[in-house]
């Protein structure tokens, strides 16, 4: 079960999408149940994965890879011995698992709301949502570099054509600009990829032309990848997966996307596809790069920062609501890549959970939004209003959601937030002597600048949309469709889940933050780079905060019960560690060999990543 | 040698050869029930011809006849241009009218004949014939193709050009004779392989002979600045045929320029080095920005065959790395490629032949609107053949572009033109995102566009199995690449490694293993 399960995941909904083009082209209601089905049956399947998850020895406690396959696949040769090695390998770690369940949980919701905004075509449209989806998860799940580009690019094709099939009057503009945009900035990421395999072979030490993410990850950490050779990966890397961002200013196709695509598309769009962009940045550029990652810090932040302050400025003026929600979306994932660049526990786990956040709440807004589009047939701010007397379940929702989306505390935005800022305020400054403190205060500051605005763009256009005297375009709500004038049944079936994972997550959040914390100081933060793990400065102990102490911590300042709480949480940003005390877990994490996966033969231990001397 | 070494040697060709005079026979006989079988008929002398291959496999190399060398580039070869020609005659099975119907497919033959002759040529004059054998059935099937004057105007136009370019190559051909002595490619101790391997620098005269063969070559597989001839003949000739032409002579070229590389060892001097270089990046350039001016469908893919044509320039100037697989051998991962490309290009015109509009041939982006809605498969396999186009996975068309940049990636440290071929490689890898604008265009024409007039469905079965088998293939090749890696790989076991692709690290390294 352990082993194929994840290929099981990936690929149930493909398998649901040719069950649903064998069906009945005439029976619409049969598609759609099939849909429905099919990717509840994937979510499913995702629960199972993570159950095994929590089963799997070690999985959630060290951090390291679970549910692992791999199979040889193109490599290029018949023989054994030929150089090169592409495998289908895919496993899921703390960094990974959240944002595959989201994927997993978001998607039969988004079908689920498509029922009744979408009437043309149905059979190719859930077919391409299901296939959408076997992309995202595969993306997640993916250990092998190739493997992982060739989903990447992969999610490309379905969204192109659920955007300019079912999208909004500019569908066709909105479509390409999406595709080329985002097409032309991977490309230069396949460059880099084809590149950073071949440095490994050639000069890392590794004996193969492979594309293992794992093995190429302690290529990177072990130092061997010179800096100018990062700088130039980096940048290569970072043109596509900033564009899927979007970072400040390559975001420009979003909008525009955002705007024109069908409901379901921007809700999988703004909740998993932009992630695609930060995971590929965790997963890939900071740990692979580590040296390129500290240069480039302040410059990927203050892009970061510039985002936020100009997509939340840019959200206030929209009169569009979709619009309104797409330029947040800028703003947000601003502070995601903020906190991946802040190279602290408290930044990157905050920027993961951020992810996890923005995808449920930013995702349930475009659901609500949706809603009132299907009846009203205009989400011009100007055209309706006072909308809260007619829809009283429509506004709690959305005044539920619009209060997670600008953090309040107790929802689920204000842990992310939060961490992110205090991964970015405590990211060491020179002063500490740290080779690469990359970010501090001066960053903190416009960001929380633009908490604010997010609060009053979001609250404004709440007050516009729900309060005041009832204004509605004429004939309508339009009921025609079987909908009801205010939320129906299987509208609210569909918000409130998502507003009870909200909760969820805002109440106690442990239970994430702690998968991922050992996942990330294994995988992607490590010594040298990264502030709070480094030898000499844990001789010098200067002031750090513990990995999983901050989950803890915060957990416990919200009054949820935490089983390590004892520490006073008024010295809650960090404290002084003791050399010792922090160094032994994480000598512990630091000990790949004696993990039982690295002695099949296929993985080159770290010691062996050191270049090789030439013989005499 | 008798007779028996020759029939051994060249079985395939054999084959090919009678059959084709088979088909221009039952094309003259009376009665249309005979020349119905014409294209049957030429059919099943493909497939014996593809068993005569596999068959004859590669023999001893001291079994070869005069003149002829087979060799596992000959094998590879043989066996696509075979296979990806069966699939050209699905695509033409309803075009010619019937009277015409002989004299068409033993056309079609004789074109296939003279890519199999040209991978198994050993010397410059049966090579020029080969290549030539190629081409000179490609006009004829030009004017056949079509009964209006545009055909006839892409006709005239595609054989004065061509004949010039014959006429360059044949004149570098003399030149290199001249320098060597000798016609014979390789396998004796006077041929010309042994001359260039004997001679430390170049003299000029052999350069301009290689300039010249170059520019010969050029033509064929439509690289710049001997391209302009591509969109306006493509344009004039029918899709069906449209489809051969962007096959069988590329191929026919690639192989020429592979087997021409060979014989000077890989060992150019700088200034051609270069040239290939420019010739390279300026191919894709222009194809790929000129194809997004187009609005026409045919001159899109013929402007896109263009740029093809660089990116594979690409895999011969990295040369070959024997033994290491076509993510590093800059030429198995052209053969590779051309397969793929041979494939995927097909199954677009396969679907622009399978229908009209009122009679008239789908040629323009809006004449395939709605085609999503009435022609649902249909639709998926031009899509499908669109995305490899592009270089999406999960298409072979994407593990194509892999192979290819990537053998320009992992050049060693110590080769001369290392930076320059990351350059190149950069260059087509910017191409391929530029290129994804107009391809996204037919794609969207399918899905996305207007509805356009009703078309009728011409054809009928033949050239549908043409385009499901394109798409499928497509699709196959990418789960299971080796089928097709693994013979291209071999393909190129015993060229000579480039002398500068050998890399000291890389040595090292095989040393440190040993």
């Amino acid at each position: 079960m352990e082993s194929w399960i994840l290929t099981l995941v990936i690929f149930s909904p493909l398998a649901g999408a040719a069950w649903l083009a064998g069906g009945d082209p005439r029976d619409d209601r049969a598609t759609r149940d099939r849909a429905l089905i099919s990717s509840v049956v994937t979510a499913l399947l995702t629960l199972v994965a993570l159950a095994l998850f929590y089963g799997a020895s070690g999985g959630a406690d060290d951090g390291t890879y679970c549910l692992e396959v791999s199979h040889a696949w193109l490599t290029g040769s018949a023989d054994e011995t030929a150089p090169v090695d592409l495998r289908y390998h895919v496993g899921i770690d703390g960094v990974s698992l959240w944002l595959l369940v989201l994927t997993a949980f978001l998607t039969p919701l988004a079908i689920w709301g498509s029922f009744t905004g979408i009437r043309t075509r149905l059979r190719e449209y859930y077919a391409l949502m299901l296939v959408l989806q076997t992309g995202m998860l595969g993306v997640f799940c993916s250990l092998d570099l190739l493997l992982f580009y060739i989903f990447f690019e992969f999610t490309l094709i379905p969204l192109y054509f659920i955007i300019g099939i079912w999208g909004g009057p500019l569908r066709r503009q909105a479509a390409n600009k999406f595709f080329i945009f985002t097409l032309a900035g991977s490309v230069l990421t396949f460059a880099g990829v084809l590149y950073l395999a071949y440095f490994g072979y050639a000069h890392g030490g590794l004996e193969r032309f492979t594309f293992d993410i794992p093995t190429l990850t302690s290529m990177g950490k072990s130092g061997a990848i010179p800096a100018n050779v990062q700088w130039w990966l980096f940048a290569a890397f970072a043109a596509g997966f900033a564009i899927k961002v979007p970072l400040f200013p390559v975001h420009t196709w979003l909008p525009l996307a955002h705007t024109e695509a069908p409901t379901a598309g921007s809700v999988i769009l703004a909740g998993v596809l932009l992630k695609l962009g930060t995971y590929a940045f965790t997963r890939l550029s900071i740990p692979m790069l580590p040296d390129a990652a500290v240069t480039f810090a302040p410059f990927m932040a203050t892009l970061a920062v510039i985002g936020i302050i100009y997509g939340a400025l840019a959200a206030w003026v929209q009169d569009d609501v979709k619009k309104l929600v797409a330029y947040s979306s800028v703003s947000h994932l601003g502070f995601c890549m903020l906190g991946l660049f802040s190279l602290k526990m408290a930044g990157v786990s905050g920027a993961l959970l951020y992810m996890v956040n923005h995808g449920l709440s930013t995702g349930a807004l475009f659901l609500v939004v949706g809603m009132i589009y299907e009846r009203y047939h205009t989400r011009d701010i100007s055209q309706i209003g006072g909308l809260g007397r007619p829809m009283p379940w429509m506004a709690f929702f959305l005044v539920f959601f619009t209060l997670s989306s600008i953090g309040l505390p107790g929802l689920n935005g204000f842990i992310g937030e939060f961490l992110v800022l205090l991964g970015t305020a405590t990211s060491p400054t020179t002063t500490d002597g740290m080779p690469g403190g990359p970010l501090h205060y001066g960053y903190v500051i416009p960001a929380a600048l633009g908490i604010i605005l997010g609060a009053l763009y979001m609250l404004w256009m709440c007050q516009r949309v729900l309060f005041g005297p009832v204004k509605e375009p004429p004939h309508t709500p339009d009921t025609s469709t079987g909908l009801t004038p205010d939320l129906t049944r299987r509208e609210i079936g569909i918000l409130a889940p998502i507003a009870l994972v909200c909760l969820f997550i805002g109440v106690y959040p442990k239970p994430v933050l702690k998968a991922m914390e050992p996942a990330i100081a294994l995988h992607i933060l490590q010594p040298g780079t990264s502030a709070y793990e480094d030898d000499k400065m844990l001789a010098e102990g200067p002031v750090v905060p513990r990995p999983n102490e901050i989950g803890d911590r915060l957990a416990s300042a919200l009054g949820s019960s935490s089983p390590a709480d004892g520490a006073n949480p008024s010295h809650d940003c960090g404290r002084r560690v003791k050399p010792v005390s922090a160094h032994a877990p994480h000598r512990a994490n630091e000990q790949p060999r004696s993990d039982p996966r690295l002695t099949d033969g296929d993985r080159n231990p770290a010691d062996e990543l050191t270049r090789r001397e030439p013989p005499g | 040698m008798s007779l028996q070494d020759y029939i051994m040697a060249l079985a395939p060709e054999v084959i090919l050869a009678i059959g084709a005079c088979l088909a221009l026979l039952q094309g003259v006989s009376r009665g249309d029930p005979r020349r119905r079988l014409v294209a049957p008929l030429s059919l099943v002398v493909l497939v014996l011809a593809l068993i005569a291959t596999v068959w004859v496999g590669v023999p001893l190399a001291d079994s070869n006849p005069p003149g002829v060398r087979v060799t596992e580039l000959t094998y590879y070869t043989r066996t696509i241009a075979l296979a990806i020609g069966a699939l050209i005659l699905l695509v033409n099975w309803h075009l010619p009218t019937t009277n015409e119907r002989g004299e068409f497919f033993s056309m079609v033959l004789f074109s296939i004949l003279g890519v199999t002759l040209t991978a198994a040529a050993n010397d410059l004059v049966l090579l020029f014939f080969a290549l030539e054998l190629v081409s000179v059935p490609t006009y004829v099937l030009v004017a056949l193709s079509r009964d209006d004057a545009r055909a006839s105007e892409a006709a005239v136009k595609y054989f004065f050009l061509g004949a010039m370019s014959a006429a360059l190559m044949v004149y570098g051909f003399s030149f290199l004779y001249g320098c060597a002595g000798s016609t014979v490619l390789a396998g004796s101790p006077d041929s010309i392989v042994e001359y260039f391997r004997t001679t430390p620098v170049m003299p000029t005269y052999a350069v301009i002979g290689l300039l010249l063969t170059f520019a010969g070559l050029s033509f064929k597989i439509a690289a710049v600045p001997f391209h302009v001839y591509a969109p306006d003949v493509y344009e004039g000739a029918a899709s069906p045929v449209t489809g051969l032409l962007g096959f069988l002579p590329k191929l026919a070229g690639f192989v020429a320029l592979v087997k021409v590389l060979d014989t000077c060892n890989w060992n150019l001097p700088d200034v051609l080095y270069w040239l290939l270089w420019i010739v390279a990046a300026a191919t894709m350039t222009t194809g790929n920005v000129l194809a997004l001016l187009q609005t026409n469908v045919k001159r899109i893919l013929a402007y896109s065959s263009i740029a093809h044509s660089g990116y594979m320039l690409i895999g011969v100037l990295v040369g070959p790395v024997a033994g290491e697989g076509p993510m590093r051998d800059g030429v198995a991962a052209m053969l590779f490629y051309i397969a793929v490309y041979g494939v995927m290009n097909l199954g677009a015109f396969a679907l622009l032949s399978a229908f009209t509009i009122r009679g008239e041939p789908v040629e323009e982006l809006s004449d395939l609107g709605g085609l999503s809605r009435r022609n649902g498969w249909s639709a998926l396999g031009l899509a499908i053949c669109v995305f490899s186009l592009m270089g999406l996975p999960p298409t072979a068309g994407f593990l194509g572009k892999v192979y290819i940049f990537s053998s320009a990636f992992s050049l060693g440290d110590d080769h001369a033109f290392r930076l320059p071929l990351i350059v190149l490689a950069v260059v087509g890898v910017v191409n391929s995102a530029i290129a994804a604008a107009y391809y996204l265009r037919i794609a969207a024409a399918g899905y996305v566009g207007e509805e356009a007039p009703p078309r009728e469905s011409v054809g009928g079965r033949p050239v549908r199995w043409a385009l499901a088998i394109c798409s499928l293939a497509m699709l196959w090749w990418f789960v299971h690449p080796s089928d097709l890696a693994d013979p291209a790989h071999r393909a190129t076991a015993q060229m000579p490694p480039s002398p500068a692709a050998h890399t000291t690290e890389l040595a090292l390294k095989e040393t440190g293993e040993s």
